[in-house]
C-alpha cells in the first residue's frame, strides 16, 4: 500500500486552508450569484421589442393583402369571379366553408397582425412623441375596425387585445363606427402635428406605401373616414355633405393612392394574386377550385350593362377565351357548363389551365402587381353618389367623370407594374368612352355610379364593394332610372342550404377564434345560428 | 459566476484529512453460494471511512482493530457483517438473491442500500438483460421488463426514434419522458423536432411538422454493451431527490466498471430482418379513371380488371432481407486489490433496415477507471464518445408505404425512371399531388443525420471523516448532429418548390456539476440509526441549432444548399439552467422501519424570477414487518411501504414572455409570434402518493411487489394552448390543467424450479394506469398538440373528463340515445362540424399490459425468453381509412351490395320518442362519398390487444479450447419474432409523429408507418 509522504501531507493541508476559504467565500458569492447565474431567459432567437417603425412594414402589408386574403370569398358574393368545380361550391351560392377559417383572414390580421404591435408601437411613438407614426397607427386601428365590423358585423372592440382573459363580448356596430370615427378624428389630429419627434426618414424605414409623407397618410385618413360616412346611405342620420367635405381634403389624384409593391422575393412578398402564389389558379380544395370571370363581370364592360358601350378596360382587367372572346362563365352552372374548350376563359393570367407561371400575368393578377388600399377613382365615386343623393347632379356628374378617367389611367399604371401582357388604353380609346353617353350621361342615376364604382374596385376593393352591394341589398332598383343599381346582377339561384332562402350579409367569425374559443360570446349575439350569415348588418338597415 | 461557484464546489470536497488507528491486517476470501470468488464487493470497517475492494480471486486485505464490523457488499446480493475477532482471516459469502430485502440496490444519485430501506417503488434491469435482446436501442429493450413503463417507437426503421413513459401520460402538452442518469449526471435524450428546421420557420408553407421525418432519441446513442445496470424509478416518490427533471421518473444506468482478473472481451452479433407484416390489397376493381396508360387518380373505384389482367406484386420486391454486424471489444481489469480499475471498450454496429436505404452505423468508444489514490480519495474518470449515421426514409403523408400500396397493381413500381432519367408518373394529377413511386422515394429523398458525441465525467470521492464522504462529479453531455432532409426537386414533396433541401446542426452542450455530502448511519442508541446526504446540482443546458433551408434547385440531381435559388436560414438558441439543494435523512429503527424524508428546492430560469424558486419535500417508509413480528417470518418475509412526494416541474426556455418575428411580407419588418405572454407562469406541481407492499415466500423463491400509486399535477403548464385572436395572439403557454393518473403495478418473481443444474425462473411485470384530466386552463373546451393532427380531422385532443390519451376528432353525430344522425338527402351519417372536435370515447390507454420473461438455465445453457401482453387500448388505422378512400381496401370489395347505414335521420325528430329510423338505401359504388367522406371514426379500433414475442435468446457455451478463449459462449436470438393482434393493421405499436412531440403524442395513430421487422441473430461473446 503506498502512502503518501508526510511533506506532501503538510503541503496538502496547507493548500487546504487556502482552498477552504476561498470555498467560503465561494458560498457567499453563491447567493448573490444566483440571479445573475439563472438569468438566461431573455430569448436570444428573436428581440422581444423593437425600434416602432419596425412594427410597420408587416401590419401595412396585411392592411392591402389581408382584403385580398379574404377577397377569394367576398368576390363570390359580389360575382367578380367564380371557383370552377365539379359542384357548385358554398360561397358561390353565397354560404359559407363550416369549421373552416376561410373568409376570415382579417380577423387574424386585425387582432394578431395589428393587435400587440399596433399596441406597442402606439405606446413607443407616444413615448417618443412620433406623431407621424402614431397617426398611422391610430388610422390603421380605425380602419381594422371599420374594415372587420363590414365583414363580420359584430366585434369585439372594447375587450380586444387583452391576454389577460379568454371569452370576450361582442361590440354592436353602431359602437364600432363610433369608435373608428373617434379614431379617425384623432388620426387626423395627430397627422397635422410637425412638433415631437415627427420625422419622414424614420417612418419611411417602415412605411412602405408613402415613404413616411404624413401629409399622404392626413389625406388616407379623410379618405376613410369619407367612406366610413357614406356606409351610413341607409340611415336618417346619413350626411352627404360631410362625405363630399371629406373626399375633397383626402386624395387629390391617382398619385396620392395608397399602393403597396411586391418585392416578389419569396412566398409572403408576392403578388396574392400572382400566379406564383397560385391563388386563383389551383385546386384549393374539393370545393374551392380555380377561379374564373363571372358573366355579370363581363357583361358590365362588354355593352351589355351599358348599352351597347365596349368598356376599353375589358380587355386590360379580364381575361380572354383562346377564341379571343372575352366571356364569363354563369355561376348558376356547375364547370363552365356548354362551353366549348375554346369558350372557356383563361384564368386571370391570361392562360389556359393553370399556365402562367414565371411570366407576366395580367392587370392585378401578376407576381408584381401593385394593390392599393384605396384609391382615387374609389373616393370619386363615393363623392359621386353622396352629391346625387343630396341632388348635387353637377357635382356628382364631375366626381363621376373623374372616377372613370383616373379608373382608367390607373389600369394602364397597372399594367406596367410588371409589364403586363394587356396593351396600354389609347387616350382615343379614353375619350371615346367617356363621350359616350351611355357611360356619361346627362342625368346621372345611382345605378351609373355603383355599378362604374364596382368596377373601378374590381379585383382589389373586396371589403367595400361587398359593402356597396348590401347597402343595396344586393338587387335594390334605382329610383330615378327603375333600372337595378347593380346592372345586372342576380343572385345564385340556389342558395346554400344553411341560408334559408336569405342572401348573404355577413361573413362568421374567425372558426379557430371563436367558434372554438369563445362560443359563449357568439351565443349572445346569435352567432350560433346556422344562418347566421345572412343575418343583416345595422349599417345597411334603415 | 460560474468561477466563483466552481471554487466552491471544489472547495468543499477538499475538507480534513482522516485520522487513523491501530491497526493489523485482516485478510480473507468473499465468494458466493458456489463457492465463486465474488470480485468488486466493497469491504468497509463500519463506522469509518477504511474500505477496499475486492481482487479478482475475492480476496481482500485490510486494517482493522479487534471488535471492528467488517462490512460486505456487492450490488445484487445480501450483505453481510463479521466482527473481527483474534483471528487474521475472514472468509464470507454472499447469497445473491433477486427478490430478497437485503439485496443491494442502486438508488437515486448513485447511493446504493439494501432494499429493505426504500419506501418507493423501483426496479432494476441488469444489462446484460437489455444487451442480450441485441437491439441498437436500449429503451426498446424496456418494454415488458419494468412494471409500469412504456415504450413507443415510432416505426421499425434503423435509427427510429422511442418515446419512453412511466406511469402513463400526464403532461398535457410537455414531454412526459423520464429523466436519464448516465453514472450520476443526467444524459440528454432529446429526438430533434423539427420546429428547428428553417422549413419550419414561421408561416412556412413547407414545414414537417414532425410528421415526415423522425430524429433519433439521443439515448440511443449509448451502447447497451456498456451498462451493467438500469433502475427505473417509478414515482416522484422514488426520483423526488432529482428533481424537477424526474417528475415523470427516472432511469439511472450505470456503466460498466474493470475488475481485477479482467482481460479482453470481445462478442459479436449479425442478425437478418425481415418485414413481418404486409397489407393485402382488393385486386378486383380498376383506376377510376383510365386513360390508355394514365389514370386520373390513384383510386380504384372503375371498372373491374379484365381477365388476364397482368398483376405485379410491387409490395413484394420493395423490402429487403436486412443484415446487422456488431462487433463489442472491451479491455477491462484492476490492480490485485482493486485499487485502480479500468475499463475501455469499442463497439461498431451497422444496422440495415428492411426498407432500402434505411442505415445506421455506429461507433462506441468507452472508457472508465477508478483509482482509490489513498484511504480518503477517490478518482473516477469515465468518457463516453458516440458516432452515429442515420439514414432513414420519410414516413407517413409522404413517405414511401403509401406510394406502395397505391401504386397501381397492374404497373411495376420498379420501373420507377422514365427513359430521360426523371420520375416516372403515371396520373393526371399535378406532381405534388400524385403520391411518389416508392421506388422513387427511397432512392431520391433523403434523410440522414450523423452525430458526434461526448461524456466526459469526472467525480472526486474524498473521505476527510469517519462519519461521511464528499463526492463531486462534474460532466459534460456534448453532441453535434448534423441533420439533412432533401425532398427532390421531382418528389410529390418538393416539386411545388423545384426541391427543397434543409441543412440543420445542432450544437448541444451540457454541463452538470454535482456534490454529494454522505453522512454515514451512525446509532443513536435504543435500536434507532440515522444516515443522510446534502447536496447541491448546477446545470447548465444549452443547444444551438443552425439550420439553412434552400429551395428551387438548379442541377437537380446535386444535394447542397449551394445549389438553391432561395434559401432561408434560422438560428434557434435554447439555454435552461438550473441550481438545486437538496437533502435526505433516513431513521431506521432495529432495521425493520425506516422513515426517509427528502427536500430538495430548485431555482430555475425559464420562470420568472419571483416565484423561480420552489421546494418540494418527500417522504417514505418502509416497514419490514416480518421481521418485527418474527413469527411471522417462518414461510415469508415481508415489507410495507407507503411514500408521499410533490415534485414542481419548470416551463419550457422563453415561454413567459413573447419575442417578435423576422416577417417576410412586403417590407419586412418585426411583428409577434402566434405565442402571447404570460408573466404570471409558475411552476407546475405534482402530488403523489402510492403504498406498496413486497412479500417474499419460500425462501425468496416466490415474490410479489404490488404498488398502488396516485399522483395529481395541479397548474400544469400547458403549451401552445389556443385561444380567441382578440386576445392578440394565438397560441398561449397557460398554468391551470389539472391531471390525475392513478395505476397499479404488479411484479411476480419466482423460481419454480431450482435444481443444482436446473434453473426455471419468470418474471411477470403487470401495469394498469390510468390518466385524466380533470381541469383545462381557463376553462378552455379542448386541449390539443396540433403536430398530431396529422391525417383527416382527428387530433390527440383531450378535455376535462377524458382520458389524458383521447383522441378528439370530426366524428360522426349522434342524438342523445347515442344512434348515429343520417343525413335524410343521401342516406350518409352527419359528422361534426361547426365545433370544436369531437369526443366520441376512444382512448389509446390500454387497459393493462404485462412482459413476462421465462429463464431456463441448465448447466451453461440458457434460455430466455420475453412475452409482451396488452389488453385494450384504441389505435387509428389510418394506412386503412386511406386505402378505403381509395378503393384498394378489401373492405370495398362489396361496393356494389345495397345497405342501410344503421341510425337515425335528422329530420327534427332524432331527440324524440320516436326517431325516424333510417331506410335510405346506399350503394357505396354510386354514392362514392360513402367512401371517401368516411369518418376516421369507423378505423378506430377499439381495444386493441397483443401478445408478441418481444425477444428469445438461446445460450450455449463453447468450449473453452476451440475458440482459444478462457470463456465462450454462443447466442441465437429472435427478436419481434410474433405478433398475434386484434388490430387490422401491420403493427399497432407506432407514432405518427416522433418522440419530439410532447403530450400523449401521436402513440396509436398508425399512418404510412412501417412496422418493426422479425429479426434473427446470432453470435459469440468470448473472453481471453
Amino acid at each position: 500500500m503506498r502512502r503518501i509522504s508526510p511533506s506532501l501531507q503538510v503541503m496538502m493541508i496547507k493548500q487546504m486552508k487556502t482552498v477552504r476559504v476561498a470555498a467560503l467565500a465561494g458560498l457567499l458569492a453563491f447567493s448573490t450569484g444566483c440571479k445573475d447565474f439563472l438569468d438566461v431567459n431573455t430569448n436570444p432567437n428573436a428581440p422581444q421589442d423593437v425600434s416602432a417603425n419596425l412594427y410597420l412594414a408587416p401590419m401595412l402589408h396585411w392592411l392591402v393583402s389581408g382584403p385580398q386574403f379574404d377577397g377569394r370569398f367576398v368576390a363570390r358574393y359580389t360575382q367578380q369571379w367564380y371557383a370552377v368545380s365539379t359542384s357548385l361550391t358554398t360561397w358561390d351560392r353565397m354560404g359559407y366553408d363550416p369549421s373552416s377559417d376561410n373568409g376570415a383572414q382579417q380577423w387574424r390580421d386585425i387582432y394578431w397582425s395589428f393587435g400587440q404591435n399596433l399596441v406597442d408601437m402606439m405606446t413607443k411613438a407616444e413615448a417618443e412623441e412620433r406623431w407621424d407614426l402614431l397617426g398611422v397607427g391610430t388610422l390603421l386601428k380605425a380602419w381594422g375596425w371599420l374594415a372587420l365590423t363590414g365583414l363580420h358585423g359584430e366585434i369585439i372592440v372594447k375587450e380586444a387585445i387583452n391576454q389577460n382573459t379568454f371569452s370576450f363580448n361582442y361590440d354592436s356596430q353602431e359602437f364600432v363606427y363610433q369608435e373608428v370615427f373617434k379614431l379617425l378624428d384623432s388620426a387626423v389630429v395627430l397627422l397635422q402635428r410637425t412638433d415631437g419627434a415627427v420625422d419622414v426618414g424614420y417612418m419611411a424605414r417602415g412605411d412602405k406605401i408613402y415613404n413616411g409623407d404624413r401629409t399622404k397618410w392626413l389625406k388616407f385618413a379623410y379618405g376613410v373616414k369619407a367612406m366610413a360616412l357614406n356606409h351610413f346611405s341607409n340611415k336618417s342620420t346619413y350626411k352627404p355633405a360631410d362625405v363630399i367635405a371629406a373626399v375633397n381634403l383626402s386624395f387629390a389624384s391617382n398619385a396620392d393612392d395608397a399602393l403597396l409593391t411586391y418585392p416578389n422575393t419569396n412566398n409572403d412578398d408576392i403578388n396574392f394574386w400572382g400566379r406564383t402564389r397560385g391563388n386563383m389558379t389551383a385546386l384549393q380544395s374539393a370545393s374551392n377550385g380555380p377561379y374564373r370571370q363571372t358573366q355579370f363581370a363581363v357583361n358590365l364592360m362588354n355593352g351589355t350593362a351599358f348599352s351597347g358601350v365596349t368598356d376599353p378596360r375589358l380587355s386590360r382587367m379580364l381575361s380572354p377565351s383562346p377564341d379571343g372572346q372575352f366571356r364569363g362563365v354563369d355561376i348558376n352552372v356547375v364547370g363552365f357548363g356548354a362551353m366549348t374548350a375554346a369558350q372557356q376563359p383563361n384564368n386571370f393570367h391570361g392562360f389556359v389551365g393553370t399556365g402562367g407561371v414565371g411570366v407576366p400575368g395580367r392587370f392585378l393578377f401578376d407576381d408584381k402587381a401593385k394593390i392599393p388600399a384605396m384609391t382615387y377613382a374609389q373616393l370619386q365615386f363615393i363623392k359621386a353618389e353622396a352629391a346625387l343623393r343630396m341632388g348635387d347632379q353637377a357635382t356628382a356628374l364631375a366626381a363621376y367623370r373623374n372616377g372613370i378617367s383616373s379608373h382608367i389611367d390607373w389600369v394602364n399604371a397597372r399594367n406596367l407594374d410588371n409589364n403586363q401582357q394587356p396593351t396600354q388604353i389609347t387616350a382615343a380609346e379614353k375619350s371615346a368612352f367617356l363621350a359616350s353617353t351611355a357611360i356619361v350621361p346627362a342625368t346621372l342615376t345611382l345605378s351609373h355610379i355603383m355599378s362604374q364604382k364596382w368596377i373601378a374596385q374590381f379585383g382589389w376593393g373586396h371589403n367595400e364593394m361587398w359593402m356597396d352591394m348590401r347597402r343595396y341589398h344586393y338587387t335594390d332598383m334605382d329610383p330615378v332610372s327603375g333600372t337595378q343599381v347593380f346592372r345586372g346582377f342576380t343572385p345564385p339561384t340556389t342558395l346554400h342550404a344553411d341560408n334559408a332562402g336569405k342572401l348573404v350579409f355577413r361573413i362568421r367569425p374567425r372558426f379557430n377564434s371563436e367558434y372554438v374559443w369563445n362560443r359563449p360570446g357568439l351565443d349572445v349575439i346569435g352567432g350560433l345560428a346556422t344562418d347566421y350569415h345572412t343575418k343583416p348588418l345595422w349599417i345597411t338597415q334603415p | 459566476m460560474k468561477n466563483r461557484l466552481l471554487t466552491a464546489l471544489f472547495g468543499v470536497l477538499l475538507l480534513a484529512p482522516p485520522a487513523t488507528a491501530q491497526e493489523r491486517q485482516v485478510t480473507g476470501k468473499v465468494t458466493d453460494e458456489q463457492g465463486t470468488p465474488l470480485v468488486s464487493v466493497t469491504v468497509r470497517i463500519r463506522g469509518t471511512s477504511t474500505g477496499t475492494l475486492t481482487g479478482s480471486d475475492g480476496t481482500y486485505a485490510i486494517r482493522a482493530t479487534v471488535g471492528q464490523v467488517l462490512q460486505f457488499r456487492l450490488i445484487g446480493h445480501t450483505p453481510e457483517e463479521r466482527t473481527v475477532g483474534v483471528g487474521n482471516v475472514v472468509d464470507v459469502q454472499l447469497k445473491r438473491a433477486a427478490t430478497a430485502l437485503d439485496v443491494v440496490v442502486v438508488t437515486t444519485l448513485g447511493q446504493t442500500n439494501v432494499r429493505r430501506m426504500l419506501g418507493t417503488a423501483q426496479q432494476t434491469v441488469q444489462g446484460a438483460d437489455l444487451a442480450q435482446t441485441q437491439r441498437e436501442n436500449f429503451v426498446n429493450a424496456l418494454q415488458g421488463r419494468v412494471a409500469g413503463v412504456e415504450v413507443t417507437s415510432t416505426s421499425g426503421v434503423p435509427g427510429a426514434s422511442s418515446s419512453i413513459t412511466i406511469r402513463g401520460v400526464s403532461s398535457i402538452s410537455s414531454s412526459n419522458q423520464p429523466l436519464m442518469i448516465l453514472d450520476g449526471l443526467p444524459l440528454d435524450n432529446k429526438t430533434l423536432n423539427t420546429g428547428v428546421l428553417a422549413s419550419d420557420r414561421p408561416g412556412s408553407p413547407n414545414a414537417f411538422s414532425n410528421r415526415g421525418v423522425d430524429f433519433t432519441n439521443r439515448a440511443a446513442d449509448i451502447n447497451p454493451e456498456d451498462i451493467e445496470t438500469l433502475v427505473v424509478l417509478k414515482g416522484p416518490e422514488a426520483s423526488a431527490l432529482y428533481g424537477i427533471d424526474a417528475a415523470n421518473g427516472a432511469i439511472v444506468i450505470t456503466t460498466k466498471r474493470g475488475k481485477p482478473g479482467g482481460g479482453f472481451d470481445y462478442s459479436n452479433n449479425f442478425r437478418i430482418e425481415k418485414t413481418g407484416a404486409r397489407p393485402t390489397l382488393q385486386r378486383v376493381y380498376g383506376p377510376t379513371t383510365i386513360t390508355g396508360a394514365t389514370i386520373g387518380s390513384f383510386s380504384y373505384f372503375g371498372a373491374p380488371y379484365a381477365e388476364g389482367t397482368t398483376f405485379y406484386d410491387n409490395i413484394d420486391g420493395f423490402f429487403q432481407t436486412a443484415l446487422t454486424q456488431k462487433h463489442n471489444l472491451s479491455f477491462s481489469g484492476g490492480a490485485p486489490d482493486n485499487r485502480v480499475n479500468y475499463r475501455m471498450a469499442a463497439g461498431i454496429d451497422r444496422q440495415e433496415g428492411v426498407i432500402p436505404g434505411a442505415e445506421l452505423s455506429r461507433v462506441n468508444l468507452t472508457g472508465r477507471s477508478q483509482a482509490v489514490v489513498n484511504s480518503w480519495l477517490k478518482a473516477d474518470l469515465s468518457m463516453i464518445y458516440a458516432y452515429v449515421n442515420n439514414d432513414q426514409p420519410y414516413k407517413g403523408a409522404i413517405g414511401p408505404l403509401l406510394g406502395l400500396l397505391v401504386w397501381p397493381q397492374t404497373d411495376n413500381a420498379k420501373d420507377w425512371l422514365t427513359p430521360a432519367g426523371t420520375r416516372r408518373r403515371l396520373t393526371t394529377l399535378s406532381e405534388s399531388a400524385e403520391v411518389d413511386n416508392p421506388y422513387f422515394n427511397v432512392e431520391k429523398n433523403k434523410q440522414n443525420s450523423t452525430n458526434n458525441r461526448y461524456f466526459p465525467n469526472m467525480g472526486l470521492t474524498i473521505t476527510p471523516f469517519s462519519w461521511g464522504d464528499v463526492t463531486s462529479n462534474i460532466g459534460a453531455d456534448t453532441y453535434t448532429s448534423e441533420h439533412m432532409v432533401l425532398r427532390n426537386p421531382q418528389s410529390a414533396a418538393g416539386f411545388q418548390w423545384s426541391g427543397v433541401i434543409d441543412v440543420a446542426d445542432d450544437i448541444t452542450r451540457n454541463i452538470n456539476a454535482q456534490t454529494l455530502l454522505n453522512l454515514y448511519p451512525r446509532d443513536l442508541g435504543r435500536g434507532f440509526a440515522i444516515s443522510g446526504l446534502l447536496g447541491n446540482q448546477i446545470s447548465d443546458y444549452k443547444s444551438t441549432n443552425q439550420a439553412l433551408s434552400g429551395q428551387d434547385f438548379l442541377d437537380p440531381n446535386f444535394v447542397s444548399v449551394n445549389n438553391t435559388n432561395l434559401r432561408q436560414n434560422r438560428t434557434t438558441i435554447n439555454q435552461r439552467r438550473l441550481l438545486s439543494l437538496f437533502g435526505q435523512a433516513t431513521i431506521d429503527y432495529n432495521k425493520y422501519l425506516f422513515i426517509t424524508v427528502t427536500g430538495r428546492n430548485d431555482w430555475t430560469s425559464t420562470i420568472p424570477t419571483e416565484r423561480n424558486s420552489f421546494f418540494y419535500p418527500s417522504i417514505s417508509g418502509s416497514f419490514i414487518f416480518s421481521d418485527a413480528f418474527p413469527a411471522l417470518s417462518r414461510g415469508m418475509t415481508g415489507k410495507l411501504r407507503a411514500a408521499y412526494a410533490e415534485v414542481g416541474k419548470d416551463a419550457r426556455p422563453y415561454a413567459y414572455r413573447p419575442s417578435l418575428e423576422f416577417k417576410t411580407t412586403s417590407g419586412g419588418g418585426y411583428g409577434y409570434g402566434f405565442t402571447g405572454p404570460n408573466l404570471k407562469l409558475k411552476p407546475e406541481f405534482a402530488r403523489s402518493y402510492e403504498f406498496g407492499t413486497e412479500l417474499s415466500f419460500l425462501n425468496d423463491r416466490l415474490g410479489f411487489d404490488v404498488t398502488t400509486y396516485r399522483k395529481q399535477t395541479t397548474d400544469q403548464i400547458v403549451n401552445d394552448i389556443r385561444g380567441s385572436y382578440a386576445t392578440g395572439f394565438i397560441l398561449f403557454n397557460l398554468n391551470g390543467a389539472v391531471t390525475r393518473n392513478t395505476g397499479l403495478e404488479v411484479t411476480l418473481e419466482g423460481t419454480p424450479v431450482l435444481a443444482p443444474q436446473f434453473s426455471w425462473d419468470v418474471v411477470a411485470n403487470f401495469d394498469r394506469s390510468r390518466g385524466r384530466v380533470l381541469k383545462l386552463p381557463n376553462d378552455l373546451p379542448e386541449s390539443y398538440v396540433s403536430d398530431t393532427w396529422l391525417f383527416g380531422n382527428v387530433r390527440n385532443g383531450t378535455a376535462p373528463g377524458l382520458s389524458t390519451r383521447s383522441l378528439t376528432g370530426q366524428f360522426y353525430l349522434r342524438n342523445e340515445a347515442g344512434q348515429i344522425l343520417i343525413n335524410p338527402t343521401n342516406g350518409l351519417p352527419i359528422r361534426a362540424t361547426g365545433a370544436a372536435f369531437i369526443d366520441a370515447g376512444y382512448d389509446r390507454q390500454p387497459n393493462w399490459t404485462m412482459g413476462v420473461t421465462n429463464t431456463f438455465r441448465y448447466r451453461r445453457f440458457s434460455l430466455n425468453f420475453l412475452l409482451d401482453f396488452r389488453k385494450g387500448g384504441d389505435v387509428l388505422n389510418a394506412t386503412e381509412q386511406y386505402m378505403t378512400a381509395r378503393g384498394l381496401s378489401e373492405r370495398t370489395l362489396d361496393r356494389n351490395e345495397p345497405r342501410v347505414i344503421e341510425g337515425v335521420l335528422r329530420d327534427g325528430k332524432e331527440n324524440t320518442a320516436t326517431p325516424t329510423k333510417n331506410t335510405i338505401v346506399v350503394i357505396p359504388a354510386v354514392q362514392t362519398l360513402y367512401y371517401t367522406d368516411i369518418s376516421e371514426e369507423l378505423f378506430i379500433e377499439k381495444d386493441i390487444n397483443w401478445i408478441r414475442l418481444r425477444d428469445v435468446t438461446f445460450r450455449f457455451p463453447i468450449p473453452g479450447n476451440l475458440l482459444q478463449s478462457r470463456e465462450a459462449t454462443g447466442f441465437i436470438t429472435g427478436t419481434d419474432l410474433f405478433l398475434v393482434t386484434n388490430y387490422s393493421g401491420m403493427d399497432p405499436i407506432v407514432n405518427g409523429n416522433t418522440a419530439a412531440v410532447g403530450g400523449s403524442g401521436a402513440a396509436g395513430i398508425d399512418f404510412g408507418n412501417f412496422p418493426m421487422p422479425r429479426g434473427f441473430s446470432f453470435g459469440i461473446n468470448m473472453r481471453f
